[in-house]
């Protein structure tokens, strides 16, 4: 269910913590894995991840739930994550969401029909100063309009 | 710590500094209301009900998290405490369903008690509630979490006392939900526990669900009887029926929990194969007769056959662990009136010149305090979930923890080695440990040791008994049939000396140790239950045998105790094939809870317990059909009017068990050696009938496991029959080795 590479991975972040604290690297493992499970998890990917780090499996869950960057539902190739935190939302955000919305034609949590794009509303990003935002896969775009949206959202290949 | 002075609500309490101030106003008898604090459980803080207000502080403090300190004074009822605490309930009660008159908490719930106190009569809130979506979390527990207000304590539960985290907290926010990992549901041998500490009525007990409100209820103090614990308990009964047990506080047995088997065992009580009225044989036939009737031809069966021919010493009684203190007392009693000594309790050791004798000789509450632990031949986990709890405790206070098993179990703490050792070669491995212990103290090594090389293993066993301060060697049930038994016994006892060590005896379980007391085993002209049944007695007295179960070959057992010329009385409480089969008359008697007696627990304690409820319809508490039999036969001394007279009579000068001075052996032999055990929830008649502990993944159990080339010997494979049991191949069981766990009647010789 790991990858040998990714068990790599997790293995330098086990490294990170404590002997006996592997758990502690449970979220960059469940990055890990959910990167080469074409970004989402299931649950016997959190179990196998658990396993992995000797921790009970609704522990991985909590955390995998917790969080909004783990994806539990099939994503698009790229996720468009809109801020709808305080900065942004005073910045039209909510309006940009519907734009968004309207332009891909699907509702927030749907992936498009050619499988390119999905939008998430997530919490704030830390980018307050430029909002309003959202981020592209590692890529953050800044200060948004509707003309800057279609420019970045057309040239998603 | 020292103690300190400090103020709550004007009166000066002195208590210890660090305490938190929810501990001493619990002590105190304060009320301060709370829903996630437990004082079993780490503090969480999470539901903010316990706020008071401390001086000094600029806002309220939740008194379960705050440390006292010298001088501190608190106010638990001033208005800014109740303000506080009326805001926090508001905010607790926004997304809780009023469905207290459908929910089986309402009477008894902690929210709805907090709420008349502190909550407001009308609601602010005209949002949607949340909802949540129930999940099947197994036959024990019913959820429903929409009534959940998120205080962890199952959570912390299942993480800090039940040793594998079951629930957690999945989700965040608004959508926080309290489940378990997807569809596994709860698979701990003390999940109903859960039950007990959920506040509100999120869980609740499955078996029990919609039967009654709590107050229409009678609570009865009981003691559970399936182990060696004795787990208080409290029976709530209505019109004459257990309906639910519930944890009753004992801080040196049970402290505030129970096992699964304690408190879902009585739904046997009402099962369908009950044993209701007095029936006798005749000319083949079964017919229903007055006790009366029963008794005289009992009575007339034992004089005709051995008695008035002067043959008494072919006359024997066998009983199972499961009978009271009492039971044994007068069963035993009669027997050795008659003069007779055939007297056996231990049905299920296939040779009793080899039995294991051990003492038990440190507390239960001791047991968290040690810092060494040897365990040999148990899982304790699921035999004794009690004593277990107080293992794990020593295990997280630091205490190490060797095993020597035939197989890997689940422990849920962590051991710092799991030996898996063949049956035959454990003996041996003590044999080897106990001489290193001796040359350790120059101490002079007998004949049977000096030629054994110590292995690693056995140094390294050896040497950290001999570190520690404070250890107990535990001995098993998975040893009690082992060829060399009595040998694993005195190796045990020696090594146990040497190191200062106590040792704990949990190879026989349930009221076995009321069986030793009150000496229900043959007498030096007597026989034993092996040799009784090999010679064939021409009357027998059984007392709760359920002969597929109890004797470690029933094939064998049945065919002696069907013999023509055999005349037997059996006393069950349930139904059973077999037992119609050999009897001649067959007594209801009453089972647990239905009748008073006492239990003895592993460290001697004496608990004696009312009936709870009174048997149904012509069913009678064995001790008074026993005490009748008595008066039928005209013996002396059983003038009882009540069992408590019988207990008084019973000396209880603590059963001390010899250790055998049979010779050592410790030869290391390459037979395959079959351990038998009934399953967890299989243990007694009464838990075998209880259908929602049967549907459990415990009670399901029932498999042969050995490995790969244990199979190939006995040439059977994966889901072959072996006697009469599923194989399971696992490398986790010790070579030569069939450990078979079963909740079905054996066949076949083990």
């Amino acid at each position: 269910m790991i990858s040998n590479q990714a068990k790599k991975q997790i293995d330098v972040w086990v490294a990170k913590y404590p002997i006996g604290r592997q758990s502690s690297a449970v979220m960059e493992a469940l990055k890990i894995v959910q990167a080469e499970n074409e970004n989402r998890l299931s649950a016997d990917i959190i179990q196998a991840v658990a396993d992995y780090l000797d921790m009970p499996s609704i522990a991985a869950q909590e955390v995998a739930t917790f969080y909004e960057n783990y994806n539990h539902k099939s994503v698009g190739k790229h996720t468009i994550r809109i801020c709808h935190n305080i900065s942004c939302m005073l910045n039209g955000a909510d309006d940009l969401v519907k734009y968004l919305e309207k332009k891909l034609g699907v509702k927030t949590g749907k992936v498009t029909k050619n499988g390119l794009v999905n939008v998430k509303k997530v919490e704030c990003l830390g980018a307050c100063v430029g909002a309003p935002m959202f981020q592209i896969g590692e890529q953050y775009y800044e200060n948004l309009t509707k003309q800057k949206i279609d420019e970045i959202v057309d040239n998603l290949k | 710590m020292a103690d300190i002075e400090i103020e709550i609500d004007g009166n000066l309490v002195s208590a210890k500094a660090g305490e938190m101030l929810i501990a001493v106003t619990d002590r105190e008898g304060i009320s301060v209301p709370r829903f996630c604090y437990h004082k079993k459980l780490s503090v969480a803080a999470n539901c903010r009900m316990c706020l008071v207000d401390v001086e000094g502080a600029p806002k309220p403090q939740p008194a379960c998290s705050t440390p006292i300190n010298e001088g501190m004074k608190v106010h638990t009822n001033n208005e800014k405490v109740k303000a506080s605490q009326k805001a926090v309930m508001e905010f607790l009660l926004i997304n809780h369903p009023l469905d207290c008159p459908i929910c089986d908490q309402g009477g008894e719930c902690e929210l709805q008690d907090v709420a008349m106190d502190y909550g407001s009569d009308v609601s602010r809130f005209s949002e949607g509630k949340r909802v949540v979506v129930d999940g099947d979390i197994g036959p024990l527990i019913q959820t429903d979490m929409t009534r959940c207000i998120h205080c962890t304590r199952c959570v912390r539960f299942g993480a800090e006392i039940g040793g594998i985290m079951e629930m957690g907290g999945t989700g965040r926010g608004e959508d926080l939900k309290i489940e378990p990992f997807l569809a596994e549901g709860i698979q701990s041998e003390l999940s109903g526990n859960m039950i007990d500490v959920c506040p509100v009525g999120a869980l609740t007990s499955k078996p029990f669900r919609y039967e009654l409100r709590t107050w229409q209820m009678n609570s009865v103090s009981n003691i559970a009887r399936h182990d060696l614990t004795g787990s208080n308990i409290v029976t709530q009964t209505y019109k004459g029926r257990v309906k639910r047990i519930v944890a009753k506080d004992n801080d040196s047995v049970n402290e505030t929990w129970i096992s699964d088997r304690d408190r879902f065992s009585y739904e046997g009580l009402a099962h369908e194969n009950r044993l209701l009225s007095p029936q006798i044989k005749v000319k083949g036939e079964w017919r229903e007769v007055s006790w009366d009737e029963a008794l005289e031809f009992a009575m007339r069966g034992l004089t005709d056959k051995v008695l008035n021919t002067g043959e008494a010493n072919k006359l024997g009684a066998l009983a199972s662990n499961t009978a009271t203190l009492e039971e044994f007392h007068l069963l035993q009693k009669l027997l050795r009136e008659v003069g007779s000594e055939n007297i056996d309790y231990r049905l299920n050791i296939k040779d009793l010149e080899n039995t294991v004798t051990l003492e038990s000789n440190i507390k239960l509450a001791g047991l968290e305090g040690v810092d060494h632990v040897l365990i040999i031949g148990s899982n304790p986990r699921l035999e004794q979930p009690m004593i277990n709890h107080r293992l794990r405790k020593a295990s997280l206070s630091g205490a190490s923890i060797d095993v020597i098993n035939v197989m890997a179990f689940d422990f849920n703490y962590q051991l710092n080695s799991e030996n898996i050792v063949t049956p035959n070669q454990i003996a041996f491995m003590l044999a080897e440990v106990l001489k290193l212990i001796l040359q350790a103290s120059n101490a002079e090594i007998p004949e049977a040791l000096s030629k054994i090389e110590a292995s690693d293993t056995a140094k390294q066993l050896a040497d950290r008994l001999l570190d520690a301060d404070n250890s107990v060697i535990i001995l098993g049930e998975h040893m009690v049939n082992n060829p060399q038994a009595s040998s694993i016994a005195q190796l045990i006892n020696e090594i146990a000396q040497q190191t200062n060590s106590t040792t704990l005896n949990i190879s026989a379980t349930a009221n076995s140790m009321a069986g030793d007391l009150t000496e229900f085993v043959p007498g030096k002209k007597g026989l034993d239950a092996n040799a009784m049944l090999a010679t064939g007695l021409k009357a027998y007295i059984l007392l709760d045998v359920y002969p597929h179960f109890d004797f470690h070959h029933p094939a064998q057992a049945i065919k002696a105790l069907s013999k023509k010329d055999a005349f037997v009385i059996s006393m069950n409480s349930f139904k059973d094939e077999a037992v119609a089969q050999y009897s001649d008359v067959m007594l209801p008697i009453a089972s647990f809870y239905e009748t008073s007696g006492s239990h003895i627990n592993i460290e001697g304690k004496v608990q004696s317990f009312c009936a709870s409820v009174s048997a149904p319809s012509d069913v009678k508490p064995a001790w008074k059909v026993l005490k009748v039999l008595a008066d039928l036969l005209q013996l002396p001394g059983f003038h009882f009017a009540n069992s408590m007279q019988v207990t008084s009579e019973i000396s209880n000068q603590g059963h001390k068990q010899n250790v055998s001075n049979k010779k050592l052996d410790i030869k290391v032999k390459r037979s395959v050696n079959v351990i038998w055990q009934k399953s967890p929830y299989a243990v007694d008649a009464l838990s075998r009938h209880a259908s929602a502990l049967q549907a459990t993944k415990i009670g399901q159990m029932h498999s042969a496991s050995m490995n790969k080339a244990t199979a190939k010997k006995l040439e059977v494979a994966e889901n072959d029959n072996y006697l009469g049991v599923p194989v399971s191949i696992r490398e986790s069981v010790a070579n030569n080795c069939v450990f078979v766990n079963t909740n079905k009647p054996i066949r076949g010789e083990l």
